[in-house]
Parts: C-alpha cells; sequence; structure tokens
C-alpha cells in the first residue's frame, strides 16, 4: 500500500472575489522509502500539495490518503496529531526558533508530544550527531552557518520518527558546498532508515537523488520520470 | 510540559528584554501605588485601634447615648445626654466598676473676694465618679492639681475642684467654700479640696482619650463628686459618658450587651460600646478611605494591563512565523495558546513582584513621614494576605491582557503563519 495516495486532488483559495485553482484533480502515488522530486513552475501548486501532504491544509476535493488515513475524514485535533507524528517538516528558511538552541529546536517536537525531558534531551543529541552537529548542540542558530541550521532542521524533522520528510526547497537557501551534505543526509534516511522523502525543488542536484521526478503545470502532474 | 511551556514564555520574554522590562514598568507603577495605599491605610488602622487599644484596655467599655454611637448615630458631634442609673449598672452582673461624668450648667456663688463680695454666676459643673480618677486614669488622662490641693476620693460630697481659670476669677484657694444651686431649693457648700494646673502648651501630647479634662476649654469647669449631682439636681439625666471595667476572665462584649439591654429596659436610651465596636468603626472608615485611593491607584494598573495587551500583540505579530512552525511541529492551539498566557501571566507577575516590594518600602517610608508630622509611633504593616492577593493578581491581570493576543496566536492557520514575512 502506497503510503501517500492522491486522487483527482483539487485545492481552491479564495483571494477576493476570484477563485485561484491552485490543484485541479492531481493525482500522486509514493510508496514507502521512495525520494520524490516535486518539480514546476512556481504557481503550479507544489507548495499548496506539500502543505496538503504534510496535513497542514484539506484538499477541496478528491481522495487524500496519508499512511491510510483519509484526511478528509480527519478533524483538526487528529490532523495536529497527524503531521506531529508522522510527518517531518524541512523547510528553504530554515525556520528554526531563534531564542533556543539547536538541542532545545530538536527537543521541541516532542515537547508537544509530551515525551519526557530525559529522554528528549537524549534523542535530541543522538539526532544532531547522526546530521553531525554533536559539537553544535548548545549553539543557538545564529551561531550556526546556514548549512548547519538547515542541518538542525532535519533533526528537528526526525524528531518523532516520522514515516515521511517533507523537504520544500532544502537547498534554495544554501549553496552547493553546504547543500551537498543536506542532500545526503535526505538520501540516506531513505536508503538506511526506509523514510519517504518527498523534495519540493529547484534545484537539478536536488532532484538528482530522487528516485522519482514528478514535474507539476497548473495544478496537476504533467510528467513523472523514473530514475535510475 | 507545563515546565517546558514555562521555559519557551520566559525564554521569548529575555529574548525582547528591553520592551518586556518597559511593559513590566507599566505593571508595577500601579501595583506599587495601590500596594502603598492599601498598607498605609491599614498600617493607619493598626495604629488607631492599638492607641484605642491602650486607651481602652480589653476589659473596659464606655456607655454613650445611641444617637452619639449606635444603629440610628446622626454623624459627629458632641456627645448627647442621657439618663443612666449608675447603681443598676453596678449590679449587672460582670460588672467590676463602673464611672460616670454627667454635667450641668449650675448658679454659683465664690467664696468673698478681695474686696469682701463673692462672685456670682453661672457656671458648667461637671460630675465625675471619684473611681474615673482613680480606676480609669488612662481615660481622662492624668488630672493634675496644684500644691497643697488633691482631687476627691470615693464616699466624699461636699467637696469640689476648681478649673485653673474658675478659681483665678473667684479668687478661690484650697479650704474656700463655694456654693452651688441645684435644682429647686437644693444648695450646697462645698470645699474646694483642689485647682487644676493650668493647661500647658504641649497638652495633645498627653494623650487622655475620652474627656481631656486639662483641655482649657474645661479650666472654667467646677468638679463635683457624682454622687454630690444627685444631691443637687436628683436622679441623672444629663450623664455624657460612663466608662465601665468588667471583672476578669468576663467577655467584656457580653457584659455590654448585659448592661445595655438592662439599662435600655430601665428606660435609658444608650449604647453600650466596646474595644470590638470602635475598632470596627475604624476599620469600616479607613478600609472605605483606603479602598476609594486603591480604586484610583487602579486605573494606572488598568493602563499597565494595556500595555501588557500591546507588547503581547506585537508579540504574537513578530512571532507568526515561529507560531507556525510550532504548529507545523505537531503543537496543538491549546499549546500555543497556553505558551502565551504564560508569557504575558509572567510579565504581570514579575511587575507584582516588582511593584509589591516598592509598595512595601514606600509605605514604610511614608508611614514614618505621617508618624513625624502626628507626633506617634505608625505602624507598618505587611500584610500577607495583601501580598498574596497583589501576586496572583498581577499574574491573571497578565494573563488577562494576553488572553485576546493569545487567543488570535492559537488560531492563526498553519498555512498562512508559516508564509508570513
Amino acid at each position: 500500500m502506497p503510503v501517500l495516495d492522491l486522487k483527482g486532488i483539487t485545492k481552491e483559495y479564495k483571494l477576493g472575489k476570484t477563485v485561484v485553482r491552485a490543484l485541479r484533480g492531481l493525482d500522486l502515488g509514493v510508496e514507502e522509502g521512495e525520494v520524490i522530486a516535486i518539480m514546476g513552475p512556481s504557481g503550479s501548486g507544489k507548495s499548496t500539495l506539500m502543505h496538503i501532504v504534510g496535513a497542514l491544509d484539506t484538499p477541496t476535493g478528491g481522495t487524500a490518503f496519508l499512511d491510510g488515513q483519509d484526511l478528509q475524514q480527519l478533524k483538526e485535533r487528529q490532523l495536529v496529531a497527524l503531521r506531529g507524528k508522522k510527518v517531518g517538516f524541512v523547510f528553504q528558511t530554515f525556520n528554526l526558533i531563534q531564542t533556543l538552541s539547536a538541542q532545545r529546536n530538536v527537543e521541541l517536537p516532542m515537547i508537544f508530544q509530551g515525551i519526557r525531558k530525559g529522554e528528549r534531551a537524549r534523542r535530541a543529541r543522538e539526532l544532531l550527531t547522526k546530521v553531525g552537529l554533536a559539537d553544535r548542540v548548545k549553539h543557538k542558530p545564529n551561531e550556526l552557518s546556514g548549512g548547519e541550521r538547515q542541518r538542525v532542521a532535519m533533526a528537528r524533522a526526525l524528531a518523532n520518527d516520522p514515516e515521511i520528510i517533507l523537504a520544500d526547497e532544502p537547498t534554495g537557501n544554501l549553496d552547493t558546498e553546504s547543500g551537498t551534505p543536506v542532500l545526503e543526509l535526505l538520501k540516506r534516511l531513505s536508503v538506511e532508515d526506509g523514510k519517504t522523502v518527498i523534495i519540493v525543488t529547484h534545484d537539478p542536484d536536488a532532484a538528482a537523488i530522487a528516485d522519482r521526478i514528478v514535474r507539476l503545470r497548473d495544478g496537476a502532474v504533467c510528467e513523472e520520470v523514473d530514475c535510475v | 510540559m507545563f515546565k517546558d511551556f514555562f521555559l519557551l514564555a520566559a525564554q521569548s520574554i529575555m529574548h525582547r528584554r528591553m520592551r518586556s522590562w518597559l511593559t513590566v514598568i507599566g505593571v508595577f507603577i500601579g501595583i506599587t501605588a495601590v500596594v502603598a495605599l492599601i498598607s498605609i491605610g491599614l498600617g493607619l488602622e493598626r495604629t488607631i485601634t492599638d492607641q484605642v487599644a491602650s486607651v481602652f484596655g480589653v476589659d473596659t467599655f464606655i456607655i454613650m447615648n445611641e444617637d452619639t454611637f449606635g444603629p440610628q448615630a446622626h454623624g459627629p458631634g458632641g456627645a448627647e445626654e442621657y439618663t443612666l442609673d449608675l447603681a443598676t449598672l453596678r449590679a449587672v452582673e460582670g460588672v467590676k466598676v463602673a464611672a460616670a461624668v454627667r454635667e450641668r450648667t449650675g448658679f454659683v456663688q465664690g467664696p468673698p473676694r478681695s474686696d469682701g463680695t463673692p462672685l456670682q454666676g453661672f457656671f458648667p459643673v461637671s460630675g465625675l465618679s471619684p473611681e474615673l480618677i482613680t480606676e480609669f486614669e488612662s481615660f481622662i488622662g492624668e488630672l493634675e492639681v496644684q500644691r497643697g490641693g488633691r482631687l476627691f476620693d470615693v464616699g466624699e460630697e461636699a467637696v469640689t475642684v476648681l478649673g485653673s481659670e474658675i478659681a483665678e476669677r473667684f479668687q478661690a484657694s484650697v479650704g474656700d467654700t463655694i456654693l452651688v444651686a441645684g435644682e429647686g431649693s437644693a444648695e450646697l457648700s462645698l470645699i474646694v479640696v483642689g485647682i487644676l494646673m493650668p493647661a500647658e502648651e504641649d497638652e495633645e501630647s498627653r494623650g487622655g482619650f475620652a474627656a481631656g479634662m486639662n483641655q482649657s476649654q474645661n479650666q472654667d469647669t467646677i468638679y463635683v463628686p457624682y454622687e454630690t449631682m444627685d444631691l443637687l439636681w436628683g436622679p441623672a439625666k444629663d450623664v455624657l459618658i460612663t466608662v465601665v471595667r468588667v471583672n476578669p476572665g468576663e467577655d467584656v462584649d457580653e457584659v455590654a450587651d448585659r448592661a445595655e439591654e438592662t439599662l435600655n429596659a430601665r428606660g435609658s436610651e444608650i449604647s453600650a460600646v466596646t474595644y470590638t465596636d470602635i475598632s470596627e468603626v475604624i476599620g469600616t472608615m479607613t478600609s472605605t478611605i483606603s479602598a476609594f485611593l486603591a480604586g484610583i491607584a487602579g486605573i494606572s494598573l488598568l493602563v499597565g494591563g494595556v500595555g501588557v495587551m500591546n507588547t503581547m500583540f506585537t508579540s504574537v505579530l513578530e512571532r507568526t512565523k515561529e507560531i507556525g512552525v510550532m504548529k507545523a511541529v505537531g503543537a496543538k492551539n491549546g499549546h500555543v495558546l497556553t505558551i502565551f498566557l504564560i508569557e504575558s501571566g509572567l510579565m504581570g507577575l514579575v511587575g507584582g513582584i516588582v511593584g509589591t516590594l516598592l509598595g512595601l518600602g514606600l509605605s514604610a517610608v511614608a508611614s514614618s513621614f505621617i508618624g513625624r508630622f502626628f507626633g506617634v509611633e505608625m505602624a507598618v504593616v505587611a500584610s500577607p494576605t495583601l501580598i498574596i492577593i497583589t501576586l496572583l493578581g498581577s499574574f491573571f491581570l497578565g494573563a488577562f491582557a494576553g488572553l485576546w493576543p493569545a487567543r488570535r496566536a492559537a488560531k492563526l492557520p498553519v498555512v498562512d503563519a508559516l508564509r508570513y514575512e
């Protein structure tokens, strides 16, 4: 069973008096452990798709199953639980909390799940070690380089051991040198830990680590390419 | 989990230290004013009741006309006269000593003056129970007589003590005889046994709660034993005040009630006033005043609250993206709400702590000034109840002011919040 199964997804926004049709009957299936790159020009619906997959937003029409659960049927409370446990986000602009140390940033998702302090701290350090930042545990975001910040964000995404990692332009704010370790890490998560990784990107380097590239245009999939 | 939210909130406050402090200042100015005013009010109340207690003691009550001090009392003014049967009062169970003051204006003739003629005229004649002098010194203040004289004793009748001014006008000295005419044909010759010391400048400082007998306006009064008044004017219908001490171990309020009932059943219209009654009246008065003042100061608290609200709105706006991130990583609306409420409550609480300390300090300073001004030792009161209520109140003031901004933060749609720049 695919971990993500989208059929005929539509999403409409009201922007003043005009209705924006961001997604127009999108079909997409993603298997567990796959790395998918979603590409397309701006306005093609990439971000909207990310929000729906990440349970941040609900589709207007169509059916969306995430890990076997029908997103249309879930209440707000259940959506919150879903994105807390099943999904880990990595953002283009890192979105770390500036006032918190790297370790506390990684602990944040666990705090909201009510995990005990000792367990949290242990896991946060473990994850920071995994992303190669064992020596940056106490640093605040503004004391870290861009690449380091994005790796902290990845550790945070992994905090509650989610099945799906959603990365929205993860290398968009990084140069090649600092972007490469981030991409390698994403790939490793799929290969070693069996995580499903969905990357929205313009970056051909990012697309290069994908098992499959999905191109969007005008709110629908226009091309799928399997990379071997 | 609460502890983590607390830390998150505290970290956010520390992050924008300057603005947080300014907000806290807005809160603590109000708290300082309220705490100081209430504390000064409490200190004043304590001081006055202490003074009353030192005069009254816990075993004494006074009897006054029910119009002077009673449920229908018509405000401040001189003491009204009333009818009293002292013998009945003394027989009330639990009464140890009772002493009364009654006053009349009577026709008096002094001793022959240097020109051979005596001075005649109407003068105030005041009947004092000798017990007043022997038993209730704290009440009437220290009565001092000039050298060679004395005050009258229990059982004496045909004696008098003259105020210094009237003695001068009569040209009377100890050993002389004055003539006092009462009602009808009643007439008595009284031997002058003492003359009061003239009033001194610093009279007030001597204390003396009820009568202030040494004061200058009383220096033209003729004092006679209480029983002598009976001989001149018959049974007392003109009593100003009665002081009663109860037997050791008796409950003063109970005895006072009993005396009041007994006397009123016999046609008097009196109120028995105990230390408790007076304290209550003083308490009501001072707490009304301090509540009024504190209420005015409370307006500044409101302003402080609006300051917290303003800061919190700015904070929510600034951290829109952060709120989006927290929600994206699994924060419930309730979590966000709690974090922001703790944050605003914490600012209120810090304002409360600083304000309470400053307020107590201010009240101590003010009390010492007031005390010096009136020449009394002002009590400084740091009421634990007041402190606890203030601290809780300031936390809730902050939290309440933060409620609206926090709700706005909690309800932010994730997608919009994340997109916010």
